[in-house]
């Protein structure tokens, strides 16, 4: 009895100790890995790239001629990349180019991930993120693999992008950044999406000016009471909605000047304090009167996409705006249109004060940039390899599959133009379903080549029976979205002196932007916007903004230089 | 059977008089014990004590493509110290900490207790259950849902809180319960009460269950009411345990919350009530890459905590409970 007791608890405990020193090897090796002395680090990472230029040949590598697997990272908190396999295109790509894209999950805290895998040097083949600090600290420590080389080799980005390439380069005058969604052309989504329904019982007003927009969100309050949101501006701590509408106030007054990467307006050749703006104060004053009135969603502050959406779904707002509404207020419309072919959303011409020319009114803007970035990271055994598929992925067979599906069932073979030729077969719903599968899968998409090409099938049919988004796009938002391409790059690093000032005005902007728009009467609003003017120049807002106008004029020269 | 019962009796009065022996041969003679003792410590040593010399970054520039190798980073002695106690944040970041978690302290110490005391005279089983059951489920559920949760029940839009105020008329329009500064710290302590309040209780309900039924007995011959009962036999009672997790939470006086307060003050006209060392760290520190200063405010919060807990732990002691 005793025997046997005792061995138990010596294998018990055996296996305890056994665990416990697994565990502790396991967190030693994690830590003591990357902390040799710095002489093995230095040598660990030129020695990758040392390695690829005498692989890399002076021929061009075909993109599917070889297996080709690399792995690949999403910097956001609200995204990883798929399964390589969950989607058609991956499929296809796995079957006939013979790639595979191994998935690094940032588990919802990309903040997090990204530092452990810098500190423990295990950095993902390919990353895909914001422009600005992240990627300017990776180059800075010589993480990145630069293009440069082989942007001759593989032409299409810089065929699509053309001069305005220049703009992505970094310091040292080298190309680090793949962009995504770049475009000469405008594009976006920017504007307000009106109620069908309720704007035919309220007998079709006029809704052009800021006045009419007053009169009409009264209307709908006095009809509906409190059944009916008059005006939804999605997250208002994000600007969204509030910010479309400050565009109203000023010819050629853009959003971006709102956004934390800007926070100035420009006079003449100065970024000036966007506190003592009397464009911005007049919009603030117009806005914190309509919320006064609850005439603005009273939980625009805190209510979450979930809630906004469910209203836009039931038709329970009057008045939707946002940076970007057609995604949910297309899939309201055609729910609501199903019910009822009376009911859904249309959008208007950008609002306007009184006296302003609707044409000078941009509600959104776009930059030849595009959104964000790939990066190949010197752990990439073949970055010209992975820049193949890059540029193959942006071109027009790489764009094609991903909006149209694989080549044969939708369309075949390609047009004068370089689009796609629609065949008989062509199944909307099936285009519709595959482009939204494939949105996380989009990691440069070429909008200045598939945006004419989803046009080119659209304007075959009659507007009833065009795509909700496309059909407002060619009429509205296309034509209302300033360029705002000299605007970008205009941040500090983050934990430089500058940085921390931007850090504060900001944390001063976020208070104050939402204390003034619940103000209580327009003095108010006058002494909110004073009092964080005077806080933001105690925190060197002043700085700040020589610093965004030097960086500013050197964007200009650049253009200027195209 | 009878013989392994007794054994340990022998061993343990062997012991005793072999104290001055030499440790080794001591600690080799009890070697099956030894063995259970150091898995634990060993875990504590390597997950608890190795990484703290990841504090030295709060006297440097750390910069994270270092790595590991913090030592290539150049020391700054006080710097971040001195920054964070000279941002103009300072003072609201420390007033919120410090009144936010006495708030939860007060409020939520207190409470399990009271609802274990309240459960404990409940003499019908099943309702006693179902109770218990009902209250500590929201442990398991995480800030984001209960965040979710309370938004949509405070929201002026459809909320079932506006809504039943104003059906027994008493306000006349939906309240914006969650952009208005008065009520944030009233919100966010009932949320963690009702949180937490049922999985707290578990501890004391079954350090009541140990009281020795005699007494209630005893006491119900002397004609005690149910309230002398509590206050006389089962308060005394369960006092060590009461005590010692005291003990625990004024040690964690500092941790006003994060998560729960991330989510819930979302409207940033809140900030001046909301924002706390946690947040404040997060924001400024994490989402900009200014790890040392991160650090610097985190061990600033470390060593306020062991002075309290040192503290509270002196004060235990002349009542004889203390933790050592």
């Amino acid at each position: 009895m005793t025997k046997v007791r005792k061995t138990t608890m010596l294998l018990v405990s055996a296996i305890l100790v056994l665990a416990t020193v697994l565990a502790g090897c396991s967190s030693n090796n994690n830590k003591n890995e990357p902390s040799p002395s710095p002489s093995s680090e230095a040598s660990n990472t030129p020695s990758n790239s040392n390695e690829t230029p005498s692989e890399a040949p002076s021929d061009v590598w075909e993109f599917g001629s070889e297996p080709l697997e690399f792995s690949m990272y999403g910097h956001y908190s609200w995204y990883d990349v798929p399964a390589w396999d969950s989607t058609v295109a991956g499929r296809w790509l796995k079957e006939n180019k013979q790639l595979n894209i191994v998935p690094v999950s940032a588990g919802g805290n990309p903040e997090q991930k990204l530092s452990t895998m810098i500190a423990s040097q295990s950095l993902p083949d390919v990353m895909w993120m914001d422009r600005g600090a992240d990627v300017e600290r990776l180059r800075q420590a010589g993480m990145l693999v630069p293009f440069d080389d082989y942007l001759d080799k593989y032409p299409n980005l810089k065929t699509w992008m053309g001069k305005d390439l220049n703009l992505l380069r970094s310091e040292d005058g080298k190309l680090y950044q793949f962009p995504n969604w770049y475009t000469g052309r405008p594009n976006g989504n920017a504007g307000y999406v009106i109620n069908k329904k309720i704007y035919e019982e309220l007998g079709s007003p006029p809704l052009e000016t800021t006045d009419d927009l007053y009169n009409y969100l009264t209307a709908v309050k006095a009809k509906y009471g409190d059944t009916v949101v008059p005006y939804e501006p999605h997250l208002a701590k994000d600007l969204q909605g509030l910010g479309v509408l400050y565009t109203a106030f000023g010819e050629n007054y853009l959003y971006s000047y709102l956004n934390a990467s800007l926070r100035a307006v420009p006079q003449g050749e100065q970024l000036t304090s966007l506190f003592t703006d009397p464009v911005f104060r007049e919009a603030m004053k117009y806005i914190a009167k309509l919320y006064r009135e609850k005439l603005i969603s009273q939980d625009a502050f805190t209510q979450t996409v979930d809630q906004i959406e469910e209203k836009v779904m039931q038709g329970r707002v009057a008045v939707f705006a946002s940076s970007s509404p057609t995604t949910i207020a297309m899939q309201a419309h055609q729910e609501l249109a199903k019910q009822d072919p009376n009911a859904g959303y249309f959008m208007i011409w950008p609002i306007h004060k009184p006296g302003l020319d609707k044409n000078k009114i941009f509600p959104g803007t776009y930059t030849a940039l595009g959104w964000n970035v790939n990066v190949i990271t010197k752990n990439a055994k073949d970055p010209e390899k992975i820049f193949a598929f890059l540029d193959w992925y942006t071109g027009p067979e790489g764009q094609s599959l991903l909006f149209f599906g694989p080549e044969g069932k939708n369309w075949k073979g390609f047009d004068a133009d370089g689009h796609p030729i629609f065949t008989d077969q062509y199944d909307a719903a099936e285009v519709l379903e595959l482009q939204k599968a494939h949105d996380p899968i989009m990691w440069n998409g070429n909008t200045g080549y598939i945006d004419p090409a989803k046009m080119k099938y659209e304007a075959k049919l009659p507007p009833e029976e065009q795509n909700w988004a496309a059909r407002y796009q060619s009429t509205i938002t296309w034509l209302t979205q300033a360029n705002a391409t000299e605007f970008i790059n205009l941040d500090p690093l983050p934990d430089s002196e500058l940085g921390i000032v931007k850090q504060r005005v900001d944390d001063i902007w976020d208070q104050a932007y939402a204390q003034a728009v619940m103000a209580k009467d327009d003095a108010e609003v006058d002494s909110i916007l004073d009092k964080a003017e005077k806080d933001a120049q105690e925190a060197g807002y002043a700085d700040l903004l020589a610093f965004r106008t030097e960086a500013w004029q050197k964007n200009k020269a650049i253009i200027a230089g195209n | 059977m009878a013989q392994s019962s007794t054994e340990p009796t022998i061993a343990a009065l062997d012991r005793k008089p072999k104290k001055n022996k030499n440790i080794v041969v001591r600690m080799f003679k009890q070697w099956d014990i030894q063995l259970m003792v150091w898995p634990g410590l060993l875990l504590v040593f390597v997950f608890s004590y190795l990484p703290m010399y990841g504090v030295l970054t709060s006297f440097m520039d750390y910069s994270i493509f270092t790595g590991g190798n913090i030592w290539a980073n150049p020391w700054v002695g006080f710097k971040h110290f001195k920054m964070f106690f000279e941002a103009p944040e300072f003072f609201e970041v420390m007033r919120n900490t410090i009144v936010i978690s006495l708030l939860k302290f007060v409020i939520g110490f207190p409470a399990p207790i009271a609802l274990a005391l309240m459960l404990n005279e409940v003499r019908h089983m099943v309702f006693k259950r179902v109770v218990q059951t009902i209250t500590y489920l929201p442990h398991f559920m995480s800030w984001v849902i209960v965040a979710g949760l309370t938004m949509a029940m405070l929201s002026t839009e459809n909320g079932s809180v506006n809504m039943l105020l104003e059906k027994i008329r008493l306000i006349d329009e939906p309240v914006n319960f969650l952009s208005i500064k008065e009520y944030f710290w009233s919100i966010l302590v009932s949320a963690n009460v009702w949180k937490e309040i049922g999985f707290g209780s578990i501890v004391y309900l079954a350090a009541i269950s140990g009281v020795d039924p005699h007494l209630y007995e005893a006491a119900d011959i002397d004609g005690a009411s149910k309230f002398r009962q509590i206050y006389f036999i089962t308060i005394p009672s369960i006092l060590p345990v009461i005590i010692i997790f005291m003990i625990l939470s004024i040690g964690n006086l500092l941790n006003a919350g994060f998560e729960d307060i991330l989510l819930l003050a979302t409207n940033p006209v809140l900030r001046p009530v909301s924002d706390v060392i946690d947040t404040y760290v997060y924001r400024v520190g994490l989402s900009n890459f200014r790890y040392s200063y991160a650090t610097a405010v985190g061990l600033f919060k470390a060593v306020i905590s062991i002075g309290l807990l040192t503290m509270a732990n002196y004060l235990a002691r002349r009542s004889g409970n203390s933790l050592w």
